[in-house]
């Protein structure tokens, strides 16, 4: 059991036609720009994401990187601005976070209600009261725009979460929002494979012009008023291709790892198997600590969460299909959105409704603050069969 | 005087059936304007009058590509549009922003600073009509001193912004205000703007009988007053060079244009002397300020 687990934490796999590096999580997501080829950006700057979009403003200058990249005066207006850009058929490309997101919200529906294939990076901190350390919150609370939403681990799945949703964005006409935590992502560095150019290529083609972009010959109208009959209609088109995101993000991930050697999907189990006692449901870096404890709780499973929106719920159904009815699900939130529940606890019982599964809510190292192996270790020994114990806890006091 | 009207318009660019109010400057603001453009133009139009006139999903009043946009966004929208279709080397297309006074004074005008700032290849039209009139007549800052508007119901107490002053401190190629009562002046400063590249941006005095109350038929000759009274005076800039573009035979005062209109009708109720001296005062500073910039 060891052994396989240990396998599992070193996974990124030494591959062919690939150049080995050590980056940042905003470099991996600015590397990752250039080699999906966007030709249109813009961008305003926020800690923590700032060194995304330095390091494009860098390579565009020397040469290096081929786009178009202007700078804005706010993020109302970078989502604008990307919209139009989309509009005319652009591959576009910005980030921001935080009270970034915050600002652009209004633009977000618009962007998504436009099927724009936009893809955006996020770099997840707070709003108020005024932080600028890893929290989710800003992301989460975008849920309801329409956006696919992806969280990323490390750099290695910043770099390759970025060209798969380019993948699915271009495929369903959805915008994604790819999410990677501040600092404990964007500011560390670690190994990453870089795909050569070409088989990035391969794997993603130059973004087809279709007839629903301008044409400046063929002149139509877009985002005009829609009467109640048509605006219904709209919204149960996007449901219906919004309800077919989490099979293609899967297909998605399989056709990656055949082209790059890498495996995603919309949620990634650990060491879930009949006799696991407890699952932790985690999303991002939290991930990469659960993994290390795991190693000496064995009757302990992960359910990592990478498609946060649409929720993959027949994903976690069919994993959970195996496990015993008497297995605890422990989700981990790292947002805290105004109500009892944090966004992960939300969503994992919207997806067991109807079971009989015991689930808890943890909120744990929002803010920024450490979770630290021992933290995780206080989550696993909870008496979660005491029935003192509440549905929802907050770890730290 | 030679009657302009028709003749004008060489190449009708709009379809009918707008959905306009009888006497609305936007309709006839926009058959001027595209019949200059022409087709190869994306309108970029914020929240306004104009989202509606232009027809609902899946119309298009114009000839010409229409996106519409949010409130606040015109010009940024706008940013992300010019900048694509250059780099598909559509550089003989035009990128039009058709916004009102609240998506350019207000909402707008953060968005509109940085585009002009950046000094974007934009075409910039605003078709002040002095209000929201979309949501039904509520103040804006370009609304005038003392006009009733449902936000203002004794009277808006502030003067309007001005506007004009704040795109000349953006030091753009080109700005001008234009006047649907001077449709040649128009043409001939739509066409100028076509010609050049970079911001440019015209501010259209437009009537609205609904908002400013007074019959429809009334809206060009309220027009012409507001400029033949030195209220809205005709002028452009070029690389900040000031040309003033009509001047008004005689003086009219500015009490002749503000009776005609229902939205400035409670101050004639007891003495407006005292008022319309204080307004009189004010449009004649303005217009010497004028003056001087073109001596300069
Ligand atoms: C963010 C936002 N706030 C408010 C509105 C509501 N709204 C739509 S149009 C409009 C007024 C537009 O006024 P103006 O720009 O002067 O154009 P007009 O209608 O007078 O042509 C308002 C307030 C909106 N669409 N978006
Ligand atoms: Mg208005």
């Amino acid at each position: 059991m060891k052994s396989e687990l240990a396998i599992k934490i070193t996974k990124v796999k030494e591959v062919k036609r690939h150049t080995k590096k050590v980056l940042k999580g905003n470099t991996a997501a600015a590397e990752a720009a250039k080699i999906c080829k966007a030709t249109f950006i813009s961008a305003y700057p926020i800690t923590p994401q700032t060194t995304i979009i330095e390091e494009i403003a860098s390579m565009i200058s020397k040469g290096e990187f081929d786009a178009v990249s202007v700078n804005m005066e706010s993020e109302h207006s970078v989502f604008a601005a990307i919209k139009g850009a989309a509009l005319v058929g652009e591959r576009v490309f910005t980030a921001t976070s935080g009270q970034g997101l915050l600002y652009a919200h209004e633009v977000l529906h618009a962007i998504a209600h436009l099927r724009l294939p936009v893809v955006a990076c996020n770099v997840g901190r707070p709003s108020y009261p005024w932080n600028i350390w890893c929290d989710q919150s800003d992301s989460l609370a975008q849920r309801d725009t329409g956006w696919i939403q992806i969280y990323c681990e490390n750099s290695q799945d910043v770099l390759d979460t970025l060209i798969q949703a380019y993948k699915i964005s271009e495929k369903l006409l959805f915008p994604t929002l790819v999410v990677l935590d501040a600092f404990y992502v964007s500011h560390t560095n670690e190994n990453v494979y870089i795909p050569e150019q070409k088989l990035v290529d391969e794997y993603l083609p130059p973004r087809m012009v279709s007839d629903t972009d301008i044409d400046i010959d063929h002149p139509k109208a877009f985002g005009g008023l829609v009467a109640p009959e048509l605006y219904d209609k709209f919204n149960r088109l996007f449901w219906q291709d919004m309800n077919k995101v989490e099979d293609a993000f899967n297909i998605v991930g399989a056709e990656f790892e055949t082209h790059f050697g890498r495996s995603y999907g919309a949620i990634e189990a650990v060491n879930i198997h009949a006799g696991t006692k407890k699952i932790l449901i985690t999303l991002s870096s939290i991930t990469t600590t659960a993994r290390g404890v795991l190693q000496s709780n064995p009757d302990v499973g992960l359910l990592k969460i990478r498609l946060m929106k649409p929720f993959p719920k027949k994903s976690i159904l069919k994993v959970l299909e195996k496990v015993n009815k008497d297995c605890i699900l422990i989700a981990i939130d790292r947002n805290y959105l105004g109500d009892n529940e944090g966004a992960l606890m939300q969503e994992i019982k919207r997806a067991m409704y109807g079971g009989s599964r015991k689930i808890f809510g943890v909120y744990a190292g929002l803010g920024g603050r450490d979770v630290p192996p021992t933290t995780i270790e206080k989550i696993i020994n909870i008496d979660f069969n005491s029935p003192e114990t509440e549905e929802i806890i907050w770890i730290d006091k | 005087m030679k009657t302009e009207s028709n003749f004008l318009i060489k190449e009708e660019n709009v379809f009918c059936g707008a959905l306009s109010c009888r006497g609305c400057g936007w309709s006839l603001l926009v058959r001027h304007i595209s019949n200059v453009m022409g087709t190869k133009t994306v309108y970029v139009v914020p929240a306004c009058c104009f989202s509606i006139i232009a027809g609902p999903y899946p119309m298009n009043m114009l000839k010409g590509t229409v996106v519409h946009t949010l409130f606040a966004a015109a010009a940024a929208t706008a940013t992300g549009v010019r900048h694509s279709l250059d780099r598909q080397g559509k550089k003989k297309s035009a990128v039009v922003v058709l916004a009102g006074d609240g998506g350019t004074f207000d909402i707008g005008l953060q968005s509109l600073s940085g585009a002009a700032a950046r000094n974007e290849n934009i075409l910039y039209i605003c078709n002040n009509n002095g209000a929201y009139m979309n949501t039904g007549v509520q103040s804006s800052t370009a609304t005038p001193m003392g006009a009733i508007t449902t936000t203002n119901p004794s009277g808006k107490t502030s003067n309007a912004k001005d506007l004009m002053g704040i795109i000349a401190a953006h030091k753009i190629p080109y700005f001008a205000t234009a006047s649907l009562a001077f449709l040649d002046d128009l043409k001939k400063k739509l066409e100028k703007a076509k010609s050049l590249s970079g911001f440019r941006f015209l501010m259209i005095d437009s009537p609205c009988p609904p908002g400013h109350k007074y019959a429809p038929e009334m809206s060009i000759e309220i027009s012409r007053l507001a400029v033949e009274t030195n209220y809205f005076p005709l002028f452009e800039a070029e690389d900040g060079d000031y040309e003033i573009t009509h001047f008004p035979k005689k003086k009219i005062a500015v009490s002749e244009l503000f009776k005609q209109q229902g939205r400035f009708s409670h101050l004639f109720k007891t003495d407006a002397t005292k008022l319309m001296n204080s307004y009189q005062k004010e449009v004649d500073t303005e217009w010497e300020a004028l003056l001087e910039k073109v001596e300069k």
